[in-house]
């Protein structure tokens, strides 16, 4: 058993691998199986049949709206040949098995959940079909291919045995070297269930988020923190907080001020009694404004690390063309603000939240309480939302600590306010954009990206979950320093572009003073797809070419953005709009996706409308249509939400937004007609979740420029 | 505190709170009935839609004692004693219209009732009744094309309803 379980473990998770900065990865051990259980059949982490004949399904990715949920269980019932609404599904404890090859720590993110998993939860589940056959088999005294599982039952010709009557045998049969997986052709499931199996309980309110989880006796905290990014706690006066109806317990944590009550209308009531004084630390005086205006000027001033050269610099002939794109901080204000509850004993700690990184929020856990991570129980739960905020476990370490402080259990939770103010940003950014133009041609592209690292922020966080951890904390530091500069994030979306341009050439200049930074949904692809398709566009007109056939002029025919682009251009009747309304498109990659997307607008009275979005995409293998068909949509409407009113700014190092009035969200009377078209593809599958996103602000940019002859090259859009 | 007596679900509800109190607390940290959700405190994006009397309102900003003597349903009252779904919960279900779930509970509260006051509405109609209810996944299209098929009576869930296929 054991050999085997370490075979599949090896063709199963780049464990055992070395990380891009030749570290080796290190505690992947044996480690028990999640919700093991003596009497069930559990050949590997991901599946087990019970001897009531039910098989769990680990859920090892977090469901927060992309549907991975419903995916896993396709894929893993297409094997198991059974509809992936006969699976029970568990939300997995962490496990070494879960690890993403793509990030090395269990994390669901950079929308690589159907993708990693596609071979080893197949795998998986095509081991415990074997296992199940290859015992019916012997048991019957018949060959292995005369025996089929199906609908729940295994079958030998016509006589049904159920598959629990099988489990002490099944522990003793072998599994091949490469466990068959079924034929394309043969998919009953993969590519044809659209169903999701969470919607029931999304719509009769008895999904369980993070905020609904139940502890008897638990009070509400909330937490007052330093609204200056880095600030620290001078003094407070909590006596007017303490008299107030419902409160038990106002103390100091970490910096910041818990007020525990009897609900939470009670803790917030009191929180607002309380008077504080802050020290403003290191951004003190900081202002958007200002980072903007240093973003302008590095990027005069600075050579920063180039990320790409293409051709020879010698073929940049001709006039100079350039321009200056800007974008803001974003929060990723997901429906549900950030909450977590925690009880604390004498055994250890027990959470309740919902997130994107267990592992990481473990790790976090054990560092900040002190408590060994064998007494740390975690679980996790549907997410109101994640985008990326909820890889960021701030949350779950507050709550942690609360709880441990007060000794009580405690259900953390944030208002919109906090949420909006304490978030982990989208990074504001600035691109220089320059292009020679000879003649009719572009010879040549330069760019230059000026930001502020996500990764040199983040990276510490990982590595401490990653590295041993008796290296010094200086270490992790060090280690994220020295990758901001060359931070992939930063220009993902400007380097590997389709366009054919004889020179290329990408450099990226780090801004080292910077907001909290974190992933948003798309992340750097979420800015540079504005720079770049904009550009494009400028440099199409600059050169008297239609915007549809200047890109198809400077990209492979052969490529999937041409094939991506000519069908989104085809489905959207490109030049002949209805009366009144405008076009502008964009085609961009990301997370090995295709997406291309025309945008109708009219802007009449000045008042930008957006009609209708007709959006073709190539994500490889299709697990559920209509959900990619939802993540399309999804991803626009918050591409558009970022592309006409999303705005976070910073006045002496604190955020000046607060809740829905001042950081809106696009509405239901406000989101267009989406289209939807999935070109069919054998590729393994790609990204699903994000790649909607980067297309639409620069197709709506151009559109509006075809509509007003304003270039814009600011988010959010504003007409002047 | 106070006693307050009010009606939940059908069901008759006492306790005591301050009268103050926001109804969404009550029903969330009191009753522990969690279907109902948090998004703002602010009236600003209708995660916390419930119904008074019939009528969609914001729960967290509505005082508690706004609903003495009154009849409140929440997402789990919509749900008949047999457990059979409402049309509109139906059309949500054969739509695939949640993604995070979360705004969901508030979405159909306000899609119910405007179904009830407008069994047909237009477009505009929706627009009209449904904006004050954010959906942060962008579920919109599919929110509108639900309650056009609750509208057209659309009562059973058939799992080949959906037809988003791979186009060629
Ligand atoms: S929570 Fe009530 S409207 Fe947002
Ligand atoms: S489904 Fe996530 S906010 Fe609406």
């Amino acid at each position: 058993m054991s050999i085997r379980r370490r075979r599949f473990i090896q063709g199963s998770a780049a464990v055992g691998g070395s990380l891009v900065l030749g570290v080796n990865l290190t505690g992947c051990g044996p480690t028990p199986l999640p919700h093991a259980a003596s009497a069930d059949l559990q050949p590997n982490a991901f599946l087990q049949l019970s001897p009531d004949g039910q098989i769990t399904l680990q859920l090892h990715k977090s469901e927060m709206g992309q549907g991975t949920y419903t995916g896993m269980a396709t894929m893993a019932a297409e094997e198991l040949n059974m509809p992936p609404s006969m699976l029970h599904i568990e939300q997995a404890q962490f496990h070494p098995d879960f690890i993403d090859p793509d990030f090395y720590v269990m994390l669901t993110g950079g929308s690589s959940s159907i993708r990693t998993s596609f071979e080893p939860l197949r795998k998986a589940a095509a081991s415990l079909a074997y296992l199940l056959r290859s015992a019916a088999a012997e048991q019957a005294g018949v060959d292995i291919a005369t025996v089929m599982l199906r609908d729940g039952n295994v079958y030998i010709g016509d006589l049904e045995v159920k598959p629990a009557s099988l489990i002490d045998r099944a522990r003793q049969q072998e599994l091949p070297e490469e466990v068959p997986l079924k034929a394309a052709r043969d998919y009953r499931f993969i590519g044809k269930h659209n169903a999701r199996l969470d919607a029931r309980a999304k719509v009769t309110g008895q999904a369980d988020f993070g905020l609904d989880a139940q502890y008897p006796g638990a009070l509400s905290a909330v937490l007052v923190r330093c609204p200056h990014f880095g600030g620290s706690l001078k003094s407070f006066d909590a006596s007017a907080a303490l008299a107030s109806p419902g409160v038990e317990q106002v103390l100091e944590v970490d910096g910041a001020v818990a007020v525990l009550a009897g609900n939470y209308w009670q803790a917030r009531q009191a929180a607002n009694k309380i008077s504080v004084e802050w020290n403003k630390g290191p951004l003190a005086g900081v202002s958007s404004r200002a980072l903007r205006a240093q973003r302008h000027e590095l990027a005069k001033t600075e050579e920063g690390k180039q990320v790409e050269e293409v051709g020879e610099a010698s073929a940049a002939v001709g006039e100079r063309f350039e321009a200056f794109y800007d974008v803001p901080l974003l929060a990723h204000a997901t429906m549900e603000p950030m909450n977590a509850l925690a009880v604390a004993s004498d055994d250890g700690i027990e959470i309740w939240s919902g997130m994107q990184g267990v592992q990481l929020a473990l790790d976090a856990v054990e560092r900040a309480t002190g408590i060994e991570r064998s007494r740390i129980r975690l679980h996790n739960h549907f997410l109101g939302g994640g985008f990326g905020r909820r890889i960021q476990n701030d949350y779950v370490v507050e709550a942690a600590r609360i709880a441990q402080l007060s000794g009580k259990p405690v259900r953390l939770v944030w208002s919109r306010e906090d949420d909006t103010r304490h978030d982990f940003y989208r990074p504001d950014a600035t691109a220089l954009m320059a292009a020679t133009i000879d003649g009719d041609s572009i010879s040549s592209m330069q760019i230059k990206a000026v930001a502020p690292s996500i990764f040199g922020q983040f990276l510490p966080l990982m590595t401490r979950s990653l590295l041993p951890r008796w290296l010094p904390s200086g270490i992790h530091d060090g280690i994220g320093d020295m990758a901001a500069g060359s931070d992939p994030s930063a220009s993902e979306g400007l380097i590997h572009t389709p366009y054919n341009f004889a020179y290329k050439r990408s450099n990226y200049v780090m801004q080292d003073v910077s907001a909290p930074l974190g992933y948003w949904r798309s992340v750097g692809h979420s800015q540079n797809a504005f720079f770049m398709e904009g550009f494009i566009d400028e440099l199409a007109h600059q050169t008297n070419k239609n915007p549809l056939d200047f890109r198809l002029a400077n990209m492979d025919p052969e490529s999937r953005h041409f094939a991506v682009l000519s069908k989104a251009a085809e489905l959207a009747d490109w030049g002949n709009p209805p009366a009144g309304q405008y076009q502008g498109l964009a085609v961009h990659e990301s997370f090995g996706s295709v997406v291309a997307e025309v945008v109708n607008v009219s802007a009449d009275g000045g008042r930008i409308r957006v009609h209708k979005v007709t959006c073709v995409v190539d994500c490889g293998q299709v697990i559920n249509p209509d959900i990619v068909v939802g993540q399309m949509q999804s991803g626009i409407n918050f591409g558009l939400t970022a592309a006409l009113k999303g705005e976070i700014t910073l006045e002496d190092g604190a955020v000046q937004q607060s809740n829905f009035h001042d950081y809106q969200l696009l509405r239901i009377n406000e989101s267009p007609e989406i289209d939807v078209h999935i070109l069919p593809s054998t590729n393994p599958p790609s990204g699903v979740g994000e790649p909607g996103t980067p297309p639409v602000a620069p197709a709506l940019a151009n559109a509006i420029f075809a509509a007003t002859g304003q270039r814009l090259r600011e988010l959010p859009l504003r007409l002047s | 505190m106070t006693s307050l007596a009010f009606t939940l679900n059908g069901k008759a509800v006492e306790l005591d709170v301050d009268p103050s109190t926001p109804l969404l607390w009550v029903i969330r940290d009191e009753l522990a009935m969690t279907g109902t959700k948090f998004g703002c405190g602010m009236g600003l994006c209708g995660a916390c839609t419930v119904h008074l009397n019939g009528n969609p309102i914001r729960s967290c900003s509505f005082p508690v004692q706004g609903a003495v003597g009154q009849a409140i349903t929440t997402i789990e009252g919509l749900v008949d004693e047999q457990g059979g779904l409402h049309p509109v919960q139906e059309a949500w279900i054969e739509h695939n219209v949640p993604q995070c779930g979360y705004c969901q509970s508030g979405q159909i509260m306000s899609a119910v009732a405007l179904l009830e006051s407008n069994p047909q509405p237009s477009d505009a109609d929706i627009d009209a009744a449904m904006s004050g209810n954010i959906c942060r996944c962008g579920t919109y299209s599919k929110i509108r094309a639900a309650i056009h098929a609750a509208a057209a009576g659309v009562q059973h869930y058939d799992p080949q309803a959906n037809k988003a296929e791979v186009a060629s």
